[in-house]
């Protein structure tokens, strides 16, 4: 793009816009780099929001697309500069505003990593549930952007139901702030809430603001080890209509805990085809009565083995095995395709089934289920032994039907990764053509000239 | 042998996850995606395997960047040794000739005599007093750590252990304080310390450069010299040497090496000090010290899982001493051996990043065991020491 490099080094310092053929290639994709990479012309590392609001104006101005891009480890292409243009790495916009304790909310930029905003209000006895396997390294600017969630969402919720206010950079440069550190708010439409999970092509969110909670004071891990597959399902479905709400449920197939036990210390048995790893939290009384409650649900259902586990630094050692899952995965198959499907949580035990079925069918993949069975967001996914055409095909057929098993549930597409290209064309299975039209009329209204992460949601990005 | 054809499988091994943001030092400083080990990877691919990409200046840059630290391996989850891969990609495109003749001659010099010796140690002097160097790098010792200890040197009291001593370049020559210290606490606690003579660099800053004949050369001394000692363990207290010896020093070798099982077998006795210390435990008794002091952790730590508690417990056996958390310990504080002289902004703006971190602890002391960290640290860090961890306890055990 001729004149581009210049341009942009007129509005930002020249050393944080990159035309480099190694700075390209280094931001032609996110964690599906293996599905699908762009080429883009300028990567720029804006520092405020007045750089991201001259970027995007000049954008505006000449019809560039602009990407924008927190970590990178997205999982459904959402920060793929598919059409080129300018990717804008947020990432030095990482500052953390304000905690404000007397007011349980937080202003930070969108670039702060998730990990160090636990870590500053952990120090306040403050807690921000949204855990998204990512947390090391993500962003909130990203995980706003997906409405990004992880194992907490059972009892907490997703980033969605954290996020009180943001700061918009709009397609022309213009900058709004939208909803405030109020809890609740009823005045017009709820633009905070259509920016949260727009992907970025809204426009760009440049500051967040965020609501808090107290940090439970004690927490406790339980492992239950499951004697097939269903009976984890079921047992999750008894857990929750039980009264008990754990703060995680994770749902880890046998195959998964093999991969795992690189970390555990001391190593799981893996007797059990699947397994639920938990955790309770709450004071000292309220995990002793949860755990009583789960253990006897458990006898009931006549599980292989349950361990509450004391020692806290073993109990760790879980969570960051969990963590570390899905790239782990790649250390036993040659590709591994991660989907996120979510049915209501009643139907479990019956989607289980559909995908243990489905999985019987396969020659050429692996079909394994995981995930944040606790609230219904499930993560089939697909492995490769080897990579071929032909498992390229059984792949994608196999990614289409566990789709519609989890839309004739009721589920939703995408339960966290959100849609960027990877599922741009299931969305209108989900929502069929009236509400795939109001959604390209609210694009239009937002980005009428569509420079803002084309290609994403829909896939003519228009 | 460190080909980087080797490493192809392990190449497409990467997910792209991108957690290895959370650990790199550089990545950390720059945030900037093309420093960091994914996308370090795959450029090494395209440019130097594929040929997809033309190795230029800024190929270069991104390859020099790096300080070898491994902390990126130890966080990947698909086991994608970037580290390796990059020496690696150093050695096939530099091929040993990254610096000009004279560089090359010093580097040679220094790391088969670990600098101490006739001339070049005299030279140091001289330069440093001149000013002609920086100043983050000490005045050469006048008299070096193996002119001071020889051989071996007997536990006192009964001895529980044997552990050969694998002296360092810095040690030797810039702070045989820190091999003082490490005699003195190793033999007060029933060890009895051989110091093999012949040893030599263990090669990284020749691995840095992409020198693999002259790191294998040297691995091969030490390799000889440490092998030919009938000794429980070999101790080093240098992060540096341990990862080198413990992880690199093997691997550099062709596997059809005479010396390959010896440098395998090597590898499996190689500890840091401190690690070796905590992990034996300690028979005599620390005397009270009233110090205050924080723990820098340097980045060549992933060789060993317990380096990061090994100091912390040991010294928490001194009564009275007092330990002050820095809020970041683990992040790098520019140094990177020699990466300083090449990177300066940003080894600077590690460094001023760290030692805000120190003084807002309030701590009089602070210790690591890296010997670039205690030199780039220190001239910034007037009025507070900087010293090795069991210089502390050896001073605790009347040293």
């Amino acid at each position: 793009m001729k004149g581009l490099e210049k341009d942009l080094r007129r509005l930002v310092p020249k050393e944080r816009v990159r035309t480099d053929p190694e700075d390209l290639r280094a931001y032609g994709a996110d964690a599906t780099y293996y599905v699908r990479r762009g080429n883009p012309d300028a990567v720029v590392l804006p520092e405020t929001t007045e750089e991201v609001s001259k970027v995007l104006r000049y954008a505006f101005g000449r019809t560039i697309p602009v990407t924008p891009r927190g970590a990178g480890t997205g999982l459904s292409g959402g920060a793929t500069p598919l059409k080129g243009g300018i990717v804008l790495d947020m990432k030095r916009m990482r500052q953390i505003l304000e905690i404000n304790r007397r007011n349980l909310s937080a202003r930070v930029e969108a670039g702060v990593v998730l990990a160090d905003f636990h870590r500053a209000v952990k120090k306040i006895g403050l807690f921000y549930p949204p855990n998204p396997q990512s947390m090391t390294v993500c962003t909130l600017g990203g995980n706003v952007a997906t409405r990004a969630c992880g194992p907490h969402g059972v009892k907490y919720g997703a980033t969605g139901d954290y996020v009180l206010g943001l700061e918009v950079v709009l397609a022309d440069g213009s900058v709004i702030e939208s909803g405030g550190d109020v809890v609740r708010s009823s005045a017009g439409y709820d633009l905070v809430h259509l920016f949260s999970g727009s992907e970025g092509t809204l426009g760009v969110i440049t500051k967040i603001r965020l609501r808090l909670l107290p940090m439970p004071p004690a927490h406790r891990t339980v492992v239950v080890a499951c004697e097939t597959i269903e009976q984890a399902g079921d047992t999750v479905t008894e857990i929750l209509a039980g009264g008990t709400l754990p703060a995680m449920i994770e749902f880890i197939p046998q195959m998964a805990v093999v991969a795992m036990n690189q970390y555990i210390r001391p190593p799981l048995t893996t007797q059990g085809q699947a397994y639920l790893l938990m955790d309770l939290d709450g004071t000292p009384d309220q995990i002793a009565s949860q755990a009583d409650h789960i253990l006897g649900i458990c006898r009931r259902m006549a599980v292989l083995d349950i361990r509450v586990i004391e020692d806290e630094k073993e109990a760790q050692s879980y969570w960051t095995a969990r963590s570390n899952l899905g790239a782990m995965l790649l250390t036993v198959m040659k590709k591994a395709v991660n989907e996120d499907v979510a049915v209501p949580r009643d139907r479990i035990p019956e989607f289980v089934r559909g995908i243990q079925a489905l999985s019987a069918t396969l020659t050429k993949v692996v079909l394994g289920i995981g995930g944040h069975a606790g609230d219904g967001n499930m993560h089939p996914t697909i492995l490769y032994p080897e990579v071929s055409d032909a498992a390229e095909d059984e792949a994608r057929a196999t990614i289409e039907k566990v789709v519609r098993l989890g839309l004739s549930m009721g589920g939703t597409v995408s339960g966290e990764h959100g849609i960027g290209f990877h599922k741009a064309e299931f969305l209108s299975w989900q929502l069929g053509p009236t509400q795939m039209e109001l959604l390209k009329r609210i694009k239009k209204a937002f980005d009428p000239k569509g420079i803002l992460n084309p290609g994403k949601l829909w896939l003519d990005g228009r | 042998m460190l080909d980087l054809g080797t490493y192809r499988d392990m190449m497409v091994k990467c997910s792209h996850c991108g957690l290895c943001q959370a650990t790199c030092p550089v990545y950390q400083e720059d945030q900037l995606q093309t420093h960091l080990a994914r996308a370090r990877v795959d450029l090494i691919r395209e440019a130097l395997l594929d040929k997809a990409l033309a190795p230029g200046r800024r190929f270069r840059e991104v390859l020099d960047r790096c300080l070898l630290c491994g902390n990126c391996a130890r966080t990947c989850p698909a086991g994608v040794r970037a580290d390796e891969i990059v020496a690696a990609a150093r050695s096939r495109l530099y091929g040993g000739k990254k610096h000009n003749a004279v560089r090359r001659a010093l580097l040679k010099r220094f790391m088969r005599d670990r600098g101490s010796k006739g001339l070049l140690a005299r030279a140091g002097r001289i330069a440093h007093k001149a000013g002609w160097l920086p100043e983050e790098l000490p005045p050469p010792s006048p008299e070096p750590f193996e002119k001071r200890f020889r051989d071996r040197i007997h536990a006192s009291g009964k001895m529980r252990a044997k552990a050969a001593y694998f002296v360092g370049c810095a040690t030797n020559t810039l702070y045989p304080d820190t091999g003082e210290a490490v005699i003195k606490a190793l033999t007060a606690n029933g060890v009895k310390v051989l110091i093999p003579q012949g040893q030599v660099c263990c090669g990284l800053p020749a691995l840095a450069e992409g020198d693999l004949a002259l790191a294998q050369e040297v691995v091969r001394r030490n390799v000889s010299v440490l092998s030919a000692c009938e000794a429980d363990a070999v101790v080093t207290d240098c992060t540096s040497c341990g990862m080198m010896l413990k992880t690199k020093a093997a691997l550099l070798l062709p596997e059809d090496d005479p010396l390959k099982p010896q440098a395998l077998a090597l590898a499996a006795k190689i500890w840091e000090v401190t690690d070796y210390l905590a992990n034996l435990g300690l028979v005599s008794a620390p005397s009270p010290m009233a110090v205050n002091w924080t723990y820098h952790l340097p980045c060549h730590r992933g060789w060993t899982p317990t380096l990061d508690e090994a100091p912390r417990s040991l010294l928490g056996e001194i009564p009275e001493t007092e330990r002050i958390e820095m809020e970041y310990p683990e992040s790098c504080c520019g140094a990177g051996g020699l990466f300083f002289l090449e990177f300066k902004e940003l080894a600077s703006a590690l460094r001023a990043r760290k030692i805000a971190d120190i003084r807002a602890t309030g701590a009089r002391t602070v210790l690591t065991q890296c010997p670039a960290c205690r030199s780039f640290l220190r001239t910034q860090l007037e009025g507070i020491r900087v010293a090795h961890p069991i210089s502390l306890l050896a001073e605790a055990l009347g040293g």
